[in-house]
């Protein structure tokens, strides 16, 4: 669809740039460093949160999510994106309305009310698959694009769910024991660390980070455990609401059951950032609940 | 000749009657709604358990995924929508990738807290979230902090999103507008702060 130039619209979702906007400005370098050109999506909305919105009323979420697609479709672009909350409303969405024409219609007929029609024209990639992906980059572009290498770092990857579940929708594979992002980090010259049941949910999904924080918090913790058992230095992650989730959690964590964890959270373009030459102020590290320092000072 | 079946014996008859499984209110059109809305089979589960085995919830809550799936299929409507368990699922699909039946409990969940909504049943955090990206187009919108940051990023003080562009936000409305969404929130938030 984009041709040569691998060029997409950048669907921003609301935590990446309202919460972290280190993660958009990395994925704009990041991206453009290995021959992607990320294009702003003017005007796009909240995915809507699939969660909170999915919840509520799925056809509000069919017809909120295809409006940001329509955006797209206009621009003739494929979208990407840096959140497996925002995969799954967009992604899935547009999969659902391109082959299911009762949803479709019924979308397209609250669109006609905004001069918008959702035609299925174009495709739904996260930013990570896209960097898996040796078609468009692939691990040895990644690995041939880093000047400062994370060696002796252990890195723990965390999934999240929304991207590669429920995985008979997907086209990821395996979802119990996937090493797709253990081999991008791997890529960047650090240890990816496995850990105890790591396909395990951050705890933030589904509304329930909202509605009882201490359940939500508890199932980070689980995590938290898991993580630190295995000397991780840092969680990286593909979504900024688990981000969110385990980095503010653990300052939530620390005051309401009294464990301090200290260990940094790190989205994957926050990481490839590093290790593709950007500064820790270039990617704002300061906005992060969790001092990065203990893992910076082993790579700078 | 037709003539009613039993024992004859009022006490029976009513300790009969108190078995759990005897709900004289159960609906069947509930199964078929949840069905619907979740796009999922729920009648093909045979209660294996694999689904709450998998639940990162169930350890740590009363919540069990395989009861709501029976009470889908046994059609216990408001023993599903009125029980606050129901949100305690974060949509994490382990169970639904891991259902020997292929089913998607989680979307069976989904399809159940829709039909929660319907009669306002529903938390305030959900609530909150229409309200703002009603406002703004964000569930979670920029501050001040975040635009000097992103500002010392070399980036737009709001992102180019219905921030930049909040010509985009009245179409926005119209779609929750279409469908009530932002009326019925602001009802409900209303009434509990009563």
């Amino acid at each position: 669809m984009s041709g040569n130039k691998h060029q997409y619209a950048f669907f921003l979702g609301c935590i990446a740039p309202n919460r972290y906007p280190g993660c958009e400005a990395a994925a704009i370098r990041t991206s453009a460093k290995v021959g992607i050109e990320l294009l702003p999506l003017k005007g796009a909305s909240c995915c809507p949160a699939p969660g909170a919105f999915g919840s509520i009323d799925l056809n509000v979420w069919y017809a909120m999510a295809a409006r940001n697609v329509v955006l797209a479709e206009q621009m003739n672009m494929d979208i990407t994106l840096i959140c497996n909350g925002c995969y799954k409303s967009i992604w899935e969405v547009n999969h659902i309305l391109k082959h299911n024409d009762e949803l479709r219609d019924g979308v397209n007929e609250v669109l006609k009310e905004i001069d918008m029609e959702f035609k299925g024209t174009i495709d739904v990639w996260h930013l990570a698959e896209l960097y898996y992906d040796p078609a468009i980059c692939g691990v040895d572009k990644i690995r041939a694009s880093v000047t400062r290498p994370l060696t002796g770092t252990k890195i723990a990857v965390h999934y999240g769910c929304h991207l590669m579940k429920p995985k008979k929708e997907r086209h990821f594979g395996d979802t119990e024991n996937p090493m797709w992002v253990d081999e991008l980090v791997e890529a960047l010259g650090a240890e990816a660390v496995q850990y105890r049941n790591k396909m395990q949910c951050c705890g933030a999904g589904g509304g329930v980070r909202g509605f009882d924080i201490v359940h939500s918090l508890d199932i980070t913790n689980e995590k938290l455990i898991n993580v630190k058992e295995v000397g991780a230095d840092a969680i990286t992650e593909v979504c900024p609401f688990c981000q969110l989730e385990y980095d503010r959690g653990q300052i939530e964590i620390a005051e309401k059951f009294g464990i301090k964890y200290g260990l940094p959270v790190l989205h994957f373009n926050e990481l490839l950032g590093l290790a593709q030459g950007m500064s820790p102020q270039e990617l704002a590290l300061d906005l992060h609940a969790i001092d990065c320092k203990p893992f910076l000072e082993k790579i700078l | 000749m037709a003539r009613e079946k039993n024992y004859g014996n009022p006490q029976l008859e009513n300790k009969l009657r108190d078995r759990y499984y005897y709900v004289d209110d159960t609906k069947p059109e509930f199964l078929a709604n949840v069905e619907k809305i979740g796009r999922t089979i729920a009648h093909m589960c045979y209660q294996c358990g694999t689904c709450t085995g998998s639940c990162p919830s169930a350890p740590r809550s009363s919540y069990r995924i395989r009861l709501f799936v029976r009470r889908a299929v046994l059609g216990l409507e408001e023993e599903a929508l009125t029980d606050p368990d129901l949100w305690l699922c974060t949509t994490c699909y382990s169970c639904t990738d891991r259902c020997p039946r292929d089913i998607a409990p989680t979307d069976i969940i989904m399809a159940m807290r829709n039909l929660a909504f319907k009669w306002d049943i529903i938390p305030r955090n959900f609530l909150q979230t229409v309200q703002l990206i009603y406002k703004s187009g964000h569930g979670v919108p920029n501050n001040d902090v975040n635009r000097a940051a992103r500002e010392r990023l070399g980036l737009p003080r709001d992102p180019p999103t219905t921030h930049a562009y909040p010509e985009f936000i009245p179409g926005i409305q119209k779609i929750l507008d279409h469908y009530k969404l932002k009326e019925n929130a602001d009802r409900m938030l209303a009434e509990e702060g009563k």
